[in-house]
């Protein structure tokens, strides 16, 4: 009842990995021996027990005020675009979106 | 003079305030030592030298100008590599991110800037942090100083080396389950990992977003506690939603008597089988010296501990997969060349500039939040998460504070454990710490009487009781320094007073 | 293919709507303090946040937070005191960190309502309520609200090398971030709408209700508005939903209409042939009148949503819900009831005047600075001659409703006279006595221009003598032209009709 390579081949898809043929045996091996490894949280009765999402205590309603910039992150283009391997003019640049049959939004 | 490995933090700052030295001869001193020591340790995936002796002239100029100095003038601090700092890459050791310049500092940093500190450079570290050993960096293996053929432990295995071979005074490292206080006790310094919200995450790049905590790495718990000053004093870090307000004085109240204080102990977790005989033998020594400082002894439960493993397993590579996603190759990082569409350009980055780990994590990560698998795992590691911290709260409600192994064995040789899950397991007695939020700090007690490594031995504490963890770290320390077991802000002797001489 | 309102006489359309609503009012981004702006170079308000970088942290923004409250209600909504931001992943290079920062299962706002009142023709839609429609020509209906939630708007995407910027075909594309972390607020409809007018009325009024909250522009063709519609039918008496298909690209109240008028006919078209509808989001084209497949949809998409670690609770207090409550100002529908018990107007002349902020504020303010007589002047006035200019105030529409209620001037000279003081600080009077526009009283020389039209226009003097006593308009008119509007034309009709009758 593990996860098939055929499965693993989806969850790599989704997650934009790509993976070699040898890769995808480790892979399915490795997640089949890590969920296993996750099995004793299977174990307990948690009815009525409530997540704890946040390791913060009673730390709720954080917001910001509506101010601008105080702080001045607002990059300079340069910096901006700086770290992006394919710009034009003022943009990033994606190649073709629907080459693949993916989905327009 | 001495060398300046010799001195710690607050020598070094004194000595710059009272002009004894300057701060750049401080910066030249340390890039001195790091020259000399670095081939053998390579602890660093960048040498800031440019940015350090800016810094360090800026200090000395203050100081020339009359200006009052900041409580880390002068001193020597490196930061992983997952710490943006402008003027340097951040690259997190992996290739996705190998030219990646920082666009702003992150606020840890800063603040130990706005301390004085001179930053020396990045630390190297696993791929993103995912590791115990620094060897998935994806550009060079790190060298433990006390035995350049083990491993320094990780994720923070460079901070940590580079502080252990005095190459840096202070050295920043992150703690997702354990990345801080592990390597400290695999190199014997002292690696502080505080309650989750101390230490702001804004500008570190993330892996377990509920996990992560930033904390120092130093020779001594008072230099660890002069750090922990110098990052919460300016308050808590409006651009972090997580952080929290915590007063200042670590460093103040660090030699206050812990008479009375009681320290937890797991009868069941000494005698724990993945236990070597000589970390065995250090628990007792640190029980032994904290006694004789006047601690007493309680024993504790924390019957959920042993499922803190598969709730940080679950927890982590979610949080890891959805922290990573952003790494596209479109606005930053690395970019497969001549991808006709974009999913396919996605992948093949995402292939090309994550190594083996980073991948396992994703996937499980994807895998565990997925429609109808969220359920199964996801969500009650966050139900057992509750237990575990409530676990904790009982015990805290015994003692001030706990004591564990900070890892079962000392530090191993490359390639000895290269076993995703016995890897995985090493994490044992830090990841819970983390999974409750808690605060979690590593003492050096000495060396192995096998190995003749160092060991270190953690005291966990409750949320936001970090300066009454750092007197009872302390208090450990001065234990151990009294019985002539450790001698504090000692550097590792094969590389001790290698370069670095205060001219 | 049939009309809507045909084949909704056999077949029963279940519609629902998804609102995204920007909060254009705001200073400053979602989760960042970057500036808000429509109309900047690319990539100008761009943070480490918005641009998605590594160790970037999000920081919710308080007014945004106070808005969706404020939204939520005024459209009775339960506010939920304890809910959590989500991360709702896609790779998709618009959200810049790869996931979407949205609400979970539990929104800031949840089961509300909206009452619509459906009159006149877009009534006949819904051929079921003919006996309430005999009785006052409408009908109203309650649409329930599911949530209004708070999320971050997506970067603007341009794609290159593809037909009319469509992502088909498209080579490449390039992204400006700098809408990326806007806050917007969804609001999804329970499947309660029966007509594309019913839908095109409920967005009107969302979008009234909204701006009059002050949290948006609601434009719909600036995209500070948009709108996606979700439309099955089923045989009139069944109680199974049919399959719904979803529709994209509804940028106007009539491409909302349009497009769901058409997807019924469509829909009606393939069942009644016996063919199937397939779950698929289609685009409306309004240039072919028409809606395109834009993907089939299969699968529900599986967005791994899971509560954002990074991001605090929320646990609403009293006082933060009641400090938004005392912000919401009285609402069109309220204000519409006010104005007919208050100041006895027009049911339709008081919807109007209640549906734009400004206009209301403008009555109101004149309302109270006049005569109780001259009341319905000023609604006249603030209906048909106040939506044509821009800057007109309140002092000068209360002295023109005066200059007309009292006969001074014409309706048609108070156009003019509005349209010269429109966005000066000029007296309404004083342009009057200056173009001497003063309505003449004086019967002798109305007499004389009377005699002379009557001369003009032997044909209509002649049509008039036959019986066909409408012609009277007319000539009224051709006195009013004479007189350079200067003439009262109760005056010229009556002196028109003694003469004509001699």
């Amino acid at each position: 009842m593990g996860l098939t390579r055929k499965e693993v081949r989806g969850i790599a898809e989704y997650a934009r990995i790509a993976l070699t043929e040898a890769e995808l045996d480790e892979m399915t091996t490795y997640l089949n021996e890590a969920i296993e490894l996750l099995q004793p949280i299977r174990e307990y009765n948690l009815t009525g027990v409530a997540p704890t999402f946040h390791p913060i205590g009673d730390l709720s309603n954080v917001m910001a005020a509506d101010e601008l910039d105080a702080n001045d992150r607002a990059l300079e283009l340069g910096v901006a675009l700086g770290n992006a391997a394919s710009t034009q003019g003022r943009a990033f640049r994606v190649p073709s979106i629907l080459g693949d049959g993916g989905g327009d939004r | 003079m001495a060398g300046f490995d010799q001195l710690g933090a607050r020598a070094i700052a004194a000595g710059v305030a009272a002009g004894d030295f300057s701060a750049s001869e401080v910066a030249r001193a340390a890039l001195d030592a790091i020259e000399a020591r670095e081939p053998k340790i390579q602890a660093f995936l960048q040498v800031s030298a440019g940015l350090a002796l800016k810094a360090a002239a800026a200090t000395d100029a203050r100081r020339a100008a009359g200006e009052e100095l900041g409580l880390l003038a002068g001193v020597p601090v490196a930061f992983k590599d997952n710490m943006h700092l402008l003027g340097t890459r951040t690259t997190c050791a992996s290739l996705m991110l190998e030219h990646y310049e920082s666009p702003f500092t992150a606020t840890c940093v800063r603040r130990m800037l706005d301390a004085g500190a001179t930053p020396m450079g990045k630390t190297n570290m696993d791929e993103f942090a995912f590791g115990s050993s620094t060897e998935s960096s994806a550009f060079h293996r790190t060298y433990n100083p006390w035995d350049i053929t083990c491993v320094p432990g990780g994720s923070s295995g460079g901070s940590a080396a580079a502080v252990a071979a005095g190459e840096v005074t202070l050295a920043l490292g992150s703690d997702t389950g354990g990345s801080i206080r592990q390597p400290a006790s695999f190199c014997g310094v002292v690696g502080m990992k505080p309650t989750y919200g101390v230490v702001s995450r804004y500008g570190v790049v993330a892996f377990g977003s509920s996990l992560d905590q930033v904390g120092p790495f130093g020779r001594s718990v008072a230099d660890v506690a002069l750090a922990m000053d110098a990052l919460v004093a300016a308050g808590r870090d409006p651009f972090d939603s997580t952080s929290q307000e915590v007063p200042a004085g670590f460093l103040a109240h660090l030699e206050a008597s812990v008479e009375g204080m009681r320290v937890g102990i797991m009868p069941d977790l000494m005698g724990h089988e993945a236990l070597t005989p000589e970390v065995r033998a250090a628990l007792d020594d640190a029980r032994v010296a904290l006694g004789d400082q006047g601690v007493e002894v309680v024993e504790v439960d924390l019957p959920h501990m042993a499922s803190s493993i598969a709730a940080y397993y679950a927890i982590g590579p979610s949080e890891a997969f959805s922290n990573l996603a952003r790494f596209d190759g479109v606005r930053f990082g690395y970019q497969q060349p001549g991808c006709t569409t974009l999913a396919e350009q996605t992948a093949l980055s995402r292939a090309y500039g994550f190594g083996a780990e980073a991948k396992r994590r994703q996937m499980l990560g994807a895998y565990l939040l997925a429609a109808g698998v969220y359920d199964k795992y996801y969500y009650p590691a966050q139900q057992v998460r509750t237990l575990i911290t409530s676990d904790y709260r009982r015990a805290f409600a015994r003692c001030d504070a706990i004591m564990l192994p900070a890892a079962p064995t000392t530090a191993w040789c490359f390639g000895e454990v290269s076993d995703p899950m016995q890897m995985y397991a090493s994490d044992l007695f830090t990841i819970s710490c983390n999974i409750a939020g808690n605060g979690g700090v590593c003492v050096p007690v000495g060396l192995g009487a096998d190995t003749g490594m160092p060991i270190g031995v953690q005291l966990q504490g409750p949320a936001f009781q970090d300066h009454k963890l750092l007197r009872m770290a302390r208090a450990l320390e001065r234990g151990l320094e009294e019985s002539g077991r450790i001698k504090p802000g000692s550097v590792a002797p094969a590389f001790a007073g290698k370069g670095g001489e205060l001219a | 293919m049939r009309n809507v309102r045909e084949v909704l006489r056999d077949w029963e359309a279940v519609i629902g709507l998804e609102v995204h609503t920007e909060l254009t009012t705001l200073k400053t981004k979602m989760f960042c303090d970057c500036r808000l702006s429509h109309d900047d170079p690319p990539n100008t308000n761009v943070c480490p946040v918005c641009l998605g970088m590594p160790g970037a942290l999000p920081v919710p923004n308080e007014r945004a937070i106070e808005a969706i409250v404020m939204a939520g209600i005024a459209t009775d909504c339960q506010i939920q005191r304890r809910s959590y931001f989500y991360r709702k992943h896609y790779f998709y290079p618009d959200m810049s960190k790869n996931y979407q920062t949205t609400q979970g299962p539990v929104a800031f706002c949840m089961h509300g309502h909206l009452d619509l009142e459906v009159t006149g023709q877009g009534a006949e839609e819904r051929p079921e309520f003919t006996v309430e429609k005999a009785a006052g020509g409408s009908y109203v209906v309650p649409i329930r609200i599911l949530r209004i939630h708070m999320e971050e708007d997506a970067a603007k995407m341009v794609h290159v090398g593809g037909t009319e910027g469509r992502i088909t075909s498209a080579s490449e594309s390039l992204i400006d971030y700098n809408r990326c972390g806007t806050p917007l607020i969804e609001l999804v409809t329970e499947p309660d709408l029966r007509t594309p007018e019913e839908a095109r009325l409920f967005m009107e009024q969302l979008r009234q209700t909204f701006r009059t909250l002050g949290i948006s522009d609601c434009s719909l063709e600036n995209g500070s508005m948009r709108c996606d519609g979700n439309v099955s039918i089923r045989r009139r008496g069944d109680e199974r939903l049919g399959t719904k298909t979803e529709m994209k690209n509804l940028n106007s109240f009539k491409a909302l209409h349009d497009a769901l008028a058409y997807e019924i006919c469509r829909q009606a078209e393939v069942l009644e042939e016996g063919g199937v509808v397939c779950q698929e989001t289609r685009h409306w084209e309004p240039s072919r009148r028409r809606t395109v497949v834009m993907r089939a949809k299969e699968t529900s998409d599986d967005y791994r949503m899971y509560p954002d670690p990074d991001l605090a609770p929320f646990d609403l207090s009293d006082e933060f819900i009641e400090r938004c409550r005392a912000r919401v100002p009285e609402l069109p529908l309220a204000k519409r009831d006010r104005y007919v018990a208050d100041y006895g107007l027009k049911r339709a002349d008081a919807a109007q005047i209640a549906s734009n902020p400004a206009v209301a504020a403008i009555f109101e303010e004149v309302v109270v600075a006049v005569a109780k007589d001259v009341i319905p002047t000023v609604a006249n006035v603030v209906v048909n001659l106040l939506p044509a200019t821009r800057a007109v105030t309140a002092a000068q529409v209360a002295s023109l409703a005066d200059l007309l209620a009292n006969n001074t001037i014409t309706f048609a000279a108070a156009r003019e006279v509005l349209e010269t003081v429109d966005g000066t600080d000029a007296n309404p009077e004083t342009v009057v006595d200056e173009r001497g526009m003063r309505q003449s009283t004086d019967t002798d020389a109305l007499k004389t221009t009377v005699d002379e039209v009557l001369i003009r226009c032997a044909d209509q003097v002649r049509q008039y003598r036959e019986g066909n006593r409408r012609v009277i308009g007319f000539l009224v008119g051709q006195c009013m032209k004479a007189s350079h509007g200067t003439g009262n034309p109760k005056l010229f009709n009556q002196l028109l009709r003694e003469r004509l009758k001699g």
